[in-house]
């Protein structure tokens, strides 16, 4: 299987469906905290969105993260967003590497040339052209800027009876 | 035959497991409930069991592969909740099974839990973390299930038998096949042997090897002399320290009170959960401000409550120096050789609860250790527990001793990484395994400590005082597996229909008493245990015997595990058992 077709039914099969496509779990040997299926009661109803509110869900609950997200930090100075953002930038991170194994799509050192396949255009959905494009479309390199991002594993549980557009319970405190 | 060799470091605040197989010893990772509706794999099985309420989780979100409804939380997720709802929470449930003053059978756990909540006893906990890791196995080796296995779970070396055999219980009670107990500190010296092949260039005859084992909640002493057997090594278990409930935990809970009250100057007041966060951030502030080059300062942030996350971040920070300060000199002061923990003063009306050292000074106990042990100086010092990957206190730990003994300790080295201090005890268990199958070197070591009945004294009674005691020596200092004791020399009426109690005493700093020595007075030295009974059932076929006259037989099995048997004439012999429900009632 390629890697472009295996990052591409990966993440979206797991965004949209819940799980990782077999085909890809079996090619790709994970070594960190592997998840085991659970055995589902029964077979859930999955909704196309929810695998987005999955994460969503789980980058509050891990990192907080739309907690920050959604506070106006206008106010607040510098020094102190700074104190709070180490402490969500560690958990986001600690949390979206638990759950979705990233990659550079070219691994690259920015600033440095790129050579690429100049008979045909590059496939648009892993690299952007900019700046003097020429018209083809083809190139036979250029300035590597960004190294892009892709998802080569994703490690969700499935999703059960939770309600997933509660992306944070209430938390009521019983004081004693 | 068993195909693997599995070692389970039952520990305080963690478990791990490693397994043997002809390839060498390996980590077997943890499948366990991280978040509600998420199974992940780790290392480490938190010694946590949460006992959920009946509508307190999204159905179904608490699944295991090997479960669809638990009625148990077992693990991570168990701690991160039980920090949410403490009354709910049960820990450090290793610490109850021996506890003189509660019953371990009975359920009291949590102990603080809010009424309604269906308790459960120290027994049972450590049966839930045990299943656990049982059905986790099955799950991961369905051609091998663990029933089938050769299973081995350390315990403190302080354990005594009462709480040696709670263990085997709980094992028995979660499906286990008979396991064999190993002392910690012995499994950490294992671990030793097993990553230096070539340990008989590194220890002579004639040397001590001292093993500091610091857990999350205990500290254990064990000295192990190498003599020389027909030219071989031969490795032998010398002495065990007495039980010492203080730990890591407690360390880093010094540096979060401390952390705390900084931030109570300043006027802010921390809630449970902000403590909760405190308390993981001080134990990573501890670790880097004991290395080597630490920096001056850790950085504490504790975020605000509510969605005003940045508006309520509280900011604050640890100085190396206080830390050092803490933890150094609060619990590894300089002292001199012979300093001496302060004893457990009692009140008289003593809150049931775990009997947590009175005195935090590990290096006060480890003097008294050293002591106890015929003034031991040991040549070598083998370091086991995550605490003990701090530099600065490896650093005091071989300042101290070595303020003690003309010549500097040599340090052994298991490796310093700290997955490693943290998993050696499994991974030694795993390794003791084989060498108990004889591929490999075994410690020698027997009972650590000597056990006694008590006999009372057969003079004429005093009105207002307890008729005075004798204890008869019935287990040697040192007895090994395998090996039996009988004491034909006395004989107890026993009878029948009616359960016979013994009252039962060990000391660890007596090593000279032999089998069927009676000691005049139960002195300071002794320390009383649950009392052991026995019952004789009343005949069915009609005969008219009353009483049995018995002897004594003690037996040390080859799993470790100390037997004592009443044994009359005609060869019937009927087991004394631990009574643990007893043990409560009389302290």
């Amino acid at each position: 299987m390629s890697r472009i077709s295996a990052a591409f039914s990966s993440f979206f099969s797991i965004l949209f469906s819940g799980v990782l496509p077999e085909t890809v779990a079996t090619e790709f040997g994970y070594t960190k905290a592997r998840p085991v299926a659970a055995p589902p009661p029964e077979p859930p109803k999955v909704k196309l969105t929810d695998g987005a509110l999955q994460i969503l869900q789980t980058l509050q609950r891990d990192a907080r993260l739309i907690d920050f997200l959604m506070e106006d930090i206008a106010a607040y100075s510098d020094d102190q967003v700074g104190a709070a953002v180490r402490s969500v930038h560690a958990d986001s991170k600690a949390s979206l590497a638990r759950h979705v194994m990233l990659a550079p799509v070219i691994d690259g050192v920015e600033g440095t040339n790129q050579k690429l396949d100049g008979s045909k255009a590059p496939d648009p959905n892993r690299i952007k052209l900019i700046g003097n494009v020429p018209a083809s479309g083809k190139a036979p390199g250029g300035t590597l800027r960004h190294r892009g991002w892709q998802a080569t594993s994703i490690n969700l549980p499935p999703i059960g009876k939770q309600d997933v557009t509660i992306l944070a319970p209430a938390e009521i405190e019983i004081e004693s | 035959m068993s195909q693997f060799i599995i070692g389970i470091d039952l520990g305080t605040t963690n478990s791990a497991v490693a397994y043997a197989q002809e390839a060498g010893v390996t980590l077997f990772p943890i499948p366990q409930l991280a978040n509600p509706g998420e199974v992940a794999e780790f290392d480490l099985l938190p010694s946590s069991l949460y006992l959920p309420g009946e509508k307190e989780f999204v159905e179904g979100s608490l699944a295991l592969p090997w479960n669809a409804q638990p009625s148990y939380i077992v693990g991570r997720f168990a701690r991160l909740r039980g920090v949410e709802n403490a009354g709910r929470l049960v820990n450090s449930a290793k610490s109850w099974l021996s506890n003189q003053a509660a019953d371990p059978t009975q359920p009291l756990l949590p102990l603080n839990a809010p009424e309604g909540v269906a308790k459960v006893s120290a027994l049972e906990a450590a049966r839930q973390y045990l299943l656990h890791i049982r059905s986790a196995w099955d799950q991961a080796h369905p051609d091998a299930k663990l029933a089938q296995q050769t299973v081995l779970i350390t315990v403190p070396a302080s354990f005594d038998a009462a709480a040696r055999d709670l263990t085997q219980r709980a094992a028995k009670l979660a499906g286990y096949p008979e396991v064999t107990i190993i002392e910690e500190p012995q499994a950490a010296f294992y671990a030793w042997l097993e990553r230096n092949p070539n340990w008989r260039e590194l220890v002579k005859p004639g040397d001590l090897i001292l093993v500091v084992d610091i857990g999350g909640g205990t500290t254990d002493f064990t000295l192990i002399s190498v003599t020389d057997k027909s030219g071989e090594l031969q490795l032998e278990r010398i002495a065990v320290g007495d039980h010492l409930l203080l730990g890591g935990d407690n360390m880093d809970l010094a540096v979060a009170r401390f952390a705390e009250q900084q931030f109570a100057d300043k006027g802010t007041k921390l809630d449970a959960l902000q403590f909760h966060s405190l308390w993981q951030q001080c134990r990573t502030a501890k670790e880097t401000l004991l290395a080597d080059g630490a920096p001056a300062s850790h950085p504490i942030t504790i975020l605000g409550r509510g969605s005003g996350l940045v508006g309520g971040t509280i900011k604050g920070k640890i100085a190396r120096d206080e830390v050092r300060q803490l933890i150094l000199e609060g619990f590894f002061p300089p002292v001199p050789a012979d300093a001496a923990p302060q004893r457990n003063r009692r009140a008289a009306l003593a809150e049931v609860g775990l009997n947590y050292a009175a005195d935090a000074a590990v290096t006060k106990h480890l003097a008294q250790f050293l002591r106890n042990a015929g003034n031991a100086k040991p040549t070598h010092l083998l370091l086991n527990g995550g605490v003990l990957q701090a530099s600065a206190i490896e650093h005091r730990l071989f300042e101290v001793l070595n303020s003690w003994q003309p010549t500097p300790v040599i340090e052994l080295k298991n490796e310093s990484k700290q997955s490693d201090l943290m998993h050696a005890v499994a991974h030694g268990a795993a390794y003791y395994g084989i060498a108990r199958s004889g591929k490999g070197v075994r410690i020698r070591g027997g009972v650590p400590r000597t056990y006694y009945v008590g006999i009372e004294s057969s003079l004429p009674a005093v009105p207002g005082l307890p008729a005075p005691m004798k204890a008869l020596t019935v287990v040697p200092f040192g007895l090994e597996e395998g090996s039996k004791v009988e004491l034909p020399q006395r004989k107890f009426a026993l009878v029948i229909g009616e359960p016979a109690e013994f009252r039962f005493f060990s000391s660890i700093s007596r090593r000279n008493d032999a089998a069927g020595v009676l000691l005049d007075e139960i002195s300071d030295s002794l320390e009383e245990l649950a009392p052991i009974e026995v019952f004789l059932p009343p005949h069915t076929d009609g005969t008219r015997e009353e009483i049995v006259p018995v002897t004594l037989e003690t037996y040390v099995t080859e799993t470790g595990m100390l037997e004592l048997w009443c044994v009359a004439a005609d060869g019937r012999r009927w087991k004394l058992e631990f009574n643990v429900r007893e043990k409560a009632a009389h302290s």
